[in-house]
């Protein structure tokens, strides 16, 4: 029998937007099917109806000819759809074994769940996929991507047809998005049906089989990914052509004296870190996930403990006991994880982006209003956030928006930064926003300040930056120029012991 | 279509049910009572109470919406009422013996935040504990008997009326409640307790300080306890070992009520005075109804589940939303 997933004239409204309206198309087992488009385009929205978190106000979905009716997440896991978000779903405090199987445990003839029977399953899996994991983990301990393939294995274990992914990769460093694809390239030759969303076209050139556009929550377009190339795809997406972005990009080459060093710097994560920054410069820190790079910023920032070495801000040294002096003295942190570091979910965009600057926008004893609205606006329209109103909570914005939310505040007008750093700060970003967010970059360090950029997607890191540090368990291992730097051989210092 | 998804916002808001509920009870009460309920000399009554629950919401509120709770406001309220009488009574001037019980107030706050910032005691096994530290001076200081009061600036705070019906502790816990309204939604001071009620973390890296500031909210938190107690005290013109101990809990079952959820970051005044009127209507008709006093207990035990399944039942509702 013919396996197909097909979207039939879904619409769905929040209040103040029109997520999606009138999206039909259709996805074929043994494929994989990009879903592209800009931050708040509904590319989520979809799929949570998809996996029945969330109902449709019109339309339906069809799932090998039957129409499905799913009322709640479990409908659609027995019609055999499993969704992948970008948040884990695991239980922490459950083993890795008792997540793939939770709520189906083999039983024994006593009723109690069989041990022996569970993890010789679950090994099983594990084996066919080839991962180093072991059934009796805790899933809270593995990391980020680990925690993602037991999604996957539960997804598979369930026997799902219909799998999707939300940002699969963007925590992820590339030699596990290598074993991702792996693992999507193998549901697919079991004929399964893959949906796939992502903000890196290059992944999406290297995975899928067929895009679906969407745009402003439409549907505009569905191409074939071996017959298309990134300028139709961007002209799509965006509405028009954004050309080679960092080709186009106007940098900054006027390098001025000393603004950050760093000496010998050690922490409980850092062993002898040793670097300078000069005002004007970008400095790009690469490395795989976990290699250091956000405890230095923490460290710059005071917000992780100093233990040895010294920090030089402007000729002085600087050891802040918390971010409020470092804000003050001039630093500025976008921290790399929006959820648990960034955002406060449940108050508006206008608070979130005021949070650094309160004692700046007073008119005697209480908060203006009318600035804190101006900064706010001014947010929106640098970043292109879409949103009905300054007001709205920032957990009902897309994930793309929220990120833009919190870049928003560390570079809000109010601030006086002198040293900007950006951990991962285009996570989840649509490519027409990150080209403004690289622009930003560099003006930021055209008018003499200093920009340290984190990053671990290599093409963008090297490309960006004026000179790289690459970092490997808590060390510098390189300390090369733009010119000097390629994939290759960033990548290879940065595995280097 | 506009005005249509504001108008379903407002009935949909917990507000609304809230005062759907104050309205339905305030039927109930005055058919039930023959018009006793509604009679003036009731309504001094529920101002009365009202006064001393708001002022233990208020500062309770404090430390909700900052993610922190306090259970110990009516034991530190007791003991307040207790130093003030005993101080009074032992010919200390009303101008030092006031602000001392005040102070006290604020220190036991003080003594809190160390349990739950320093020794990071969880806020309610902290408060808990230290309930029965405060209850054990109270009678310490009692020595076994009630200690009677007889200051006129004290007697006229407690049981002070303003045109015959205004019972002054009333306006002072609302003015209160007012400026403490005021100062959550329009000062730094307030948003700051917002923002680490919503997200610690977030909060600290944007520059507040969490733990200096849940410091100085049970220290406020303290203060209000103490005038409530001190309130009580006042009226019943002497400092008594039982005194506002059994209160602190109407001060969370209003504010819950008023939707200051136990998760932090959300709730206000607004919501906390409708929470009061409920809680404060709910009480007292049930005494002019005739109900029998131990039945009220289970009563208003049963109110504070019903806040608490509010509570979750809301948060369970936005998390899915
Ligand atoms: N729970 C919600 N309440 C209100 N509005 C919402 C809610 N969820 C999504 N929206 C709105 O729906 C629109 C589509 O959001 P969605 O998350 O589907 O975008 P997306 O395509 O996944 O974007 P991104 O690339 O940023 O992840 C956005 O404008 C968003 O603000
Ligand atoms: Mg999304």
């Amino acid at each position: 029998m013919e396996q197909y997933l097909e979207f039939t004239g879904i619409g769905k409204a929040y209040p103040g937007v029109q997520a999606l309206r009138d999206i039909s198309f259709r996805c074929d087992g043994g494929e994989v099917l990009a879903l592209l488009g800009e931050n708040g385009a509904g590319k989520s929205t979809l799929l949570k109806i998809l996996s029945g978190d969330t109902r449709p106000d019109e339309g339906g979905i069809i799932i090998d000819g039957r129409p499905q009716q799913f009322s709640a997440p479990y409908d659609a896991i027995k019609a055999g759809v499993s969704v992948i978000y970008q948040e884990r779903q695991l239980v922490p405090a459950m083993s890795v074994m008792e997540n793939i199987f939770l709520g189906e445990q083999p039983k024994t003839s006593l009723g109690t769940i069989d041990k022996k029977a569970l993890r010789q399953s679950t090994q099983d899996i594990i084996d066919k996929f080839g991962l180093p994991i072991r059934p009796d983990e805790l899933a809270g301990r593995l990391s980020v991507a680990y925690q993602q393939m037991v999604e996957i294995m539960k997804a598979y274990r369930r026997n799902s047809k219909i799998i999707a992914f939300d940002e699969p990769t963007a925590p992820l460093a590339d030699a596990e998005i290598a074993i991702l694809f792996d693992l999507i390239r193998r549901l697919k030759e079991e004929g399964r049906i893959v949906l796939y969303v992502s903000h890196r076209l290059s992944e999406i050139f290297r995975i899928t089989d067929k895009i679906a556009v969407l745009k402003d929550g439409r549907f505009v377009k569905y191409l074939t990914t071996s017959r298309t190339n990134e300028q139709e795809l961007i002209q799509a997406m965006v509405g028009r052509d954004i050309g080679d972005t960092y080709a186009n990009l106007r940098r900054n080459d006027k390098l001025g004296d000393v603004l950050l060093e760093v000496c010998n710097l050690e922490t409980e994560y850092l062993r002898d870190v040793s670097f300078t920054l000069r005002r004007g410069e970008v400095l790009g820190l690469a490395g795989l996930v976990g290699a250091g790079r956000t405890e230095v910023a923490r460290a710059i920032f005071g917000a992780d403990a100093i233990l040895g070495g010294e920090i030089r801000f402007e000729g002085e040294a600087i050891d802040f006991s918390e971010p409020k002096d470092a804000i003050e003295a001039g630093i500025a942190l976008c921290p790399e994880d929006r959820k648990d570091q960034g955002l406060v979910l449940w108050r508006s965009i206008r608070e979130n982006i005021t949070m650094p600057v309160l004692g700046r926008i007073r008119k005697g004893l209480f908060l203006d209003r009318a600035a804190e609205e101006h900064l706010a606006e001014e947010a929106i329209a640098k970043y292109a956030i879409r949103t009905p109103s300054i007001n709205k909570i920032v957990r009902e914005l897309s994930g793309g928006n929220q990120q833009k939310v919190i870049l928003g505040r560390w570079t809000n007008s109010k601030m006086t930064t002198k040293l900007l750093i950006l951990d991962e700060p285009t996570k989840g970003i649509d490519v027409g926003t990150k080209a403004e967010v690289y622009q930003m970059i560099c003006d930021f360090a055209g008018e003499g300040f200093g920009v340290i950029f984190i990053s671990s997607e290599l093409t963008e890191v090297i490309n960006v930056s004026d000179r790289i540090i690459v970092m490997r368990n808590g060390r510098v291992t390189g300390d090369v120029t733009r010119r000097e730097a390629t994939e290759e051989s960033v990548l290879a210092l940065a595995m280097t012991d | 279509m506009e005005k249509q998804s504001y108008m379903r916002g407002v009935v949909r808001s917990p507000m609304f049910s809230l005062l759907i509920l104050f309205a339905a009870l305030v039927i109930y009460f005055s058919a039930a009572s023959k018009g006793l309920f509604l009679k003036p000399k009731n309504l001094v009554n529920i101002l009365n109470a009202m006064a001393i629950s708001a002022l233990l919401t208020q500062g309770v509120s404090f430390l909700m919406i900052s993610g922190k709770l306090d259970l110990s406001t009516g034991a530190n309220g007791t003991l307040c009422g207790m130093l003030l009488a005993f101080l009074l009574q032992h010919g200390t001037p009303v101008v030092i013996a006031l602000p001392v019980s005040l102070a006290l107030g604020g220190v036991i706050g003080l003594f809190n935040s160390v349990l739950v910032n320093e020794i990071n005691f969880q806020p309610f096994i902290a408060t808990l504990a230290s309930t029965s530290v405060f209850t054990g001076f109270v009678y310490v200081l009692a020595n076994k008997k009630a200690i009677d009061i007889k200051n006129p600036v004290v007697l006229w705070l407690g049981k002070g009326m303003i045109i015959n019906y205004i019972p002054v502790s009333a306006v002072m816990a609302l003015l209160l409640m007012v400026v403490v309204g005021v100062i959550l939604h329009k000062t730094k001071f307030g948003r700051q307790i917002y923002l680490v009620g919503g997200n610690a973390k977030a909060a600290m890296l944007s520059g507040i300080n969490p733990k200096k500031l849940s410091y100085k909210l049970f220290a406020i938190c303290g203060v209000f306890s103490s005038l409530a107690g001190i309130t009580l005290a006042a009226r019943l013109q002497s400092g008594t070992i039982a005194g506002v101990t059994n209160a602190r809990f109407q001060g969370i079952t209003a504010a819950v009520l008023g939707g200051i959820s136990f998760g932090g970051g959300s709730g206000g005044m607004g919501g906390a005075f409708v929470g009061l009127l409920v809680l404060s209507g709910f009480n007292n008709g049930m005494t002019v109804v005739g109900l029998n006093p131990y039945w009220q207990t289970v009563a208003s035990g049963l109110l504070l589940l019903f806040a608490l399944a509010l509570d979750v039942f809301r948060t369970r509702r936005n998390a899915k939303a």
